[in-house]
């Protein structure tokens, strides 16, 4: 059989494919991804796809995770003010129900219980970034206010829903407690029981003065059982929050087995090309300057 | 057996060697000229002359192209096939960046955002700013559609102009293959050589197969070219004019002499484009302007069940669609956000609080849901990004695998009609020894008759 006369375009080829194989190597060092386009590897960019969500995702629930934490943490803290001034409410009504006060002792002691009473007021109409904590899912209206009709009644404004906030795959938690679970519950009511020591002790009747101790008491512990829900929810965030870290790894850690580099195969790859692009130059020139009938039958 | 006849054959060597030359000659001229395929010279025993018959000279009975036809037929649809393959892969591949995983801007990552954004909202449902950027996170969604679907029409209108550019190259191809075979029949009826009109046509012909695919027949009047379908396109020295005709989708058909053949043609670079265009390009559109519709849809539904932040019915967070009509054609390149204020985002269920966020809960959820087409928005494009990478990738590797074979096919053809400059050195050396020859008999022949002439003279003069 004759032989191709036109080796070039044989060398031409070569040094092509040897520049190519180059070229993706080099590529593939300097992004440090393998894969820089859905047609480098069809499955593995739509499974980054899926990837980058899940990923997206779990820094969303982190994220609503810290937010909540901050939210639940001023809501617990303020409870422990509560629980505080209920405690001296409860000790000034032991005080008073002993019977060895007279009764401006009494009164001044009613005036300060009074003072507890729109402190705790003041602390269930508390708000977080303009949104009030204790209002159920009415946080634009001010939970507690006076009775128009009877200044001394606090009602009730807000209403008894929670709101669930998705932190994990089919995880969600409520984000609030309404005041009608802490504050207002139905027996154990602390604006009512700190009332009726107030009105107790201005009457001076040790009796009434120890059954109305007894009411705070009551609502202390209703407030103290209201709030173990904000000390486990931020438990809960906060073991949740490791596990979407140790997730994130994970999801990055896949990513990589998807779309890094193999930084040691693209190296080798690089020489490798090198060495045939030079190889096939080289053996070029060589054919170039001798193999030609030409230079023999001159002269 | 006689000088004169020596003479005669000498002559005849002599043409036979110059002859020779002459096609060495052509063959060193046009080594590198497309389409052309060494030739060589036919020798033949010429009829006896002189009295006994013992004197042969030699004639050139042809000069015949060393041409493969086969080979050349199977080089072309190797070439129509990697052209269509290179063309699908290179218009494609500005629209592929849309659907890459690092585009923080594609429909996948600003999806991603939007369902973030709701996510944050939950945690304080009558947050204003959070609000806000739930907007904004909705506007980025529509301009992704947006842009993407912009990609897609551009690339569509790029291979749309390459289709009318390619269709005129075919078209001069076409007429000038038409005048080469009217010529070679011309040529072939007056017993001419038709080596370089064939050179010429073989040249044509392969051109002619970069931009698109096409059948050739042989019959007394030349070739006929048809398409795949066998739409007539060059008949004898006929060639039937390609034009172009808008469609209804706003772009250009192929027509031969009145016929459509847009859809027939399935090789070359005009292969390429209109496949692209027609068919790849074409079903992305749709399938984005279904994306676009059904998440608007979808999104719409949830929101106009709840209230907003006023306690005021929800409304319409995206425009489109026009949920009557349920047609999505131009969804994508015109989603919007139909919403003013943050406020209006319905994140309570209908008639809830102003901080209640239940109906906030429907829309994250929707990103788990199957409402695009039965599959999940992140998924639906994934789909795409794996559709589109994958027929580029298809192309790539087809064009590796048509290229693999043409180069074979290339060097099989060139060991068949290459020129050969040591081939063709070696065989000067040997017309010129034989030219030389000739002449050294007929200058002998020329002293033997000096001779005979000047027999019995005693001065002979020189």
């Amino acid at each position: 059989m004759r032989v191709n006369p036109n080796y070039t375009s044989d060398m031409v080829n070569l040094m092509d494919q040897a520049q190519e194989a180059e070229n993706n190597a080099v590529q593939e060092l300097s992004t440090g991804r393998r894969v820089n386009l859905p047609s480098d590897d069809p499955a593995a960019e739509a499974a980054m796809i899926g990837e980058n969500s899940q990923s997206a995702a779990v820094d969303q629930y982190t994220a609503s995770s810290d937010s909540l934490t901050d939210v639940l943490n001023t809501a617990n803290s303020t409870l422990d003010s509560v629980t505080t001034l209920l405690q001296r409410a409860v000790s000034l009504g032991v005080e008073g129900a002993n019977g060895t006060m007279n009764q401006t002792d009494l009164n001044s002691i009613a005036v300060e219980v009074s003072g507890i009473q729109s402190q705790v007021l003041s602390l269930a109409n508390s708000s977080y970034a303009g949104q009030y904590l204790f209002g159920g899912t009415a946080s634009g209206t001010t939970p507690y206010v006076a009775d128009p009709s009877n200044p001394t009644q606090i009602d009730y404004a807000g209403n008894d829903e929670q709101n669930q906030v998705q932190i994990g795959t089919g995880l969600s938690v409520a984000s609030n407690l309404p005041g009608s679970s802490i504050f207002s519950q139905s027996g154990s009511n602390v604006f009512d029981a700190l009332q009726s020591l107030v009105t107790a002790l201005q009457s001076g009747d040790s009796s009434s003065i120890s059954s109305a101790e007894d009411s705070v008491s009551n609502s202390l512990n209703a407030v103290d059982t209201a709030q173990v829900f904000y000390g486990n929810t931020v438990n809960e965030l906060t073991t949740n929050e490791s596990y979407l870290s140790q997730e994130k790894l994970n999801i990055t850690t896949y990513e990589n087995t998807l779309v890094a580099a193999d930084t040691a195969t693209a190296a080798t790859d690089v020489t490798q090309a090198e060495t045939v692009l030079n190889a096939t130059i080289a053996a070029a020139a060589q054919i170039n300057q001798q193999a030609n009938l030409l230079n023999y039958i001159q002269s | 057996m006689g000088l004169t006849a020596d003479l005669n054959v000498s002559v005849q060597s002599l043409l036979a060697a110059t002859e020779s030359m002459d096609v060495t000659t052509t063959n060193i001229a046009n080594q590198n000229t497309p389409g052309y395929a060494r030739r060589t010279v036919v020798l033949e025993e010429s009829a006896p002359s002189g009295g006994d018959g013992s004197t042969t000279g030699v004639d050139v009975k042809a000069i015949q192209s060393m041409r493969d036809t086969v080979l050349d037929l199977s080089i072309n649809a190797a070439t129509s096939q990697q052209n269509l393959s290179d063309t699908v892969s290179s218009s494609l591949s500005p629209v592929q960046t849309a659907f890459s995983d690092t585009d923080t801007g594609s429909i996948g990552a600003t999806l991603d955002s939007f369902f973030s954004a709701l996510q944050e909202l939950s945690t304080s449902p009558a947050d204003g700013s959070l609000r806000s950027d739930v907007l904004t996170a909705a506007d980025n969604v529509a301009s992704s559609f947006q842009s993407t679907a912009s990609v897609i029409t551009q690339a569509q209108q790029q291979a749309d102009q390459a289709v009318v550019q390619e269709t005129s190259d075919a078209n001069s191809l076409l007429q000038q293959i038409a005048r080469t075979n009217g010529e070679i029949t011309t040529a072939q009826n007056l017993g001419q050589s038709t080596n370089s009109d064939q050179d010429q046509l073989s040249n044509l012909l392969t051109q002619l197969s970069a931009i698109m695919d096409y059948q050739t027949v042989k019959s007394s009047d030349g070739l006929t070219l048809t398409t795949s379908n066998g739409t007539p396109l060059v008949v004898g020295s006929t060639a039937y004019a390609l034009t172009n005709a808008v469609n209804t989708s706003g772009f250009n058909d192929v027509y031969a002499n009145g016929t459509d053949i847009t859809s027939t043609i399935q090789g070359g670079t005009l292969g390429g484009d209109i496949q692209t265009r027609d068919q790849t390009l074409a079903t992305l559109a749709t399938q984005l302007d279904q994306f676009a519709y059904q998440f608007a849809q979808a999104v719409n539904n949830v929101q106009t069940a709840g209230s907003d932040v006023n306690g005021t019915a929800g409304v319409a967070l995206f425009d489109p669609p026009d949920t009557t009509s349920g047609d999505a054609t131009g969804a994508a390149a015109s989603i919007s956000v139909a919403l003013t204020s943050g406020s209006q985002i319905a994140a309570a269920a209908s008639g809830g609080a102003s901080g209640d966020g239940s109906n906030l809960t429907n829309l994250i959820d929707l990103q788990n849901q199957s409402i695009i087409s039965g599959d999940k928005p992140e998924d639906a494009f994934s789909n795409l990004t794996f559709s589109i990478g994958n027929t580029i990738s298809q192309a790539n590797s087809d064009s590796t695998a048509t290229g693999n074979i043409l180069t074979q096919l290339q060097n099989q053809q060139s060991s068949i009609e290459g020129v050969s400059l040591d081939e063709e050195s070696s065989n000067l050396l040997l017309y010129e020894r034989s030219y030389q020859a000739a002449a050294k008999i007929i200058s002998t022949v020329d002293t033997l008759m000096g001779n005979v002439l000047d027999m019995g003279v005693t001065d002979p003069g020189y």
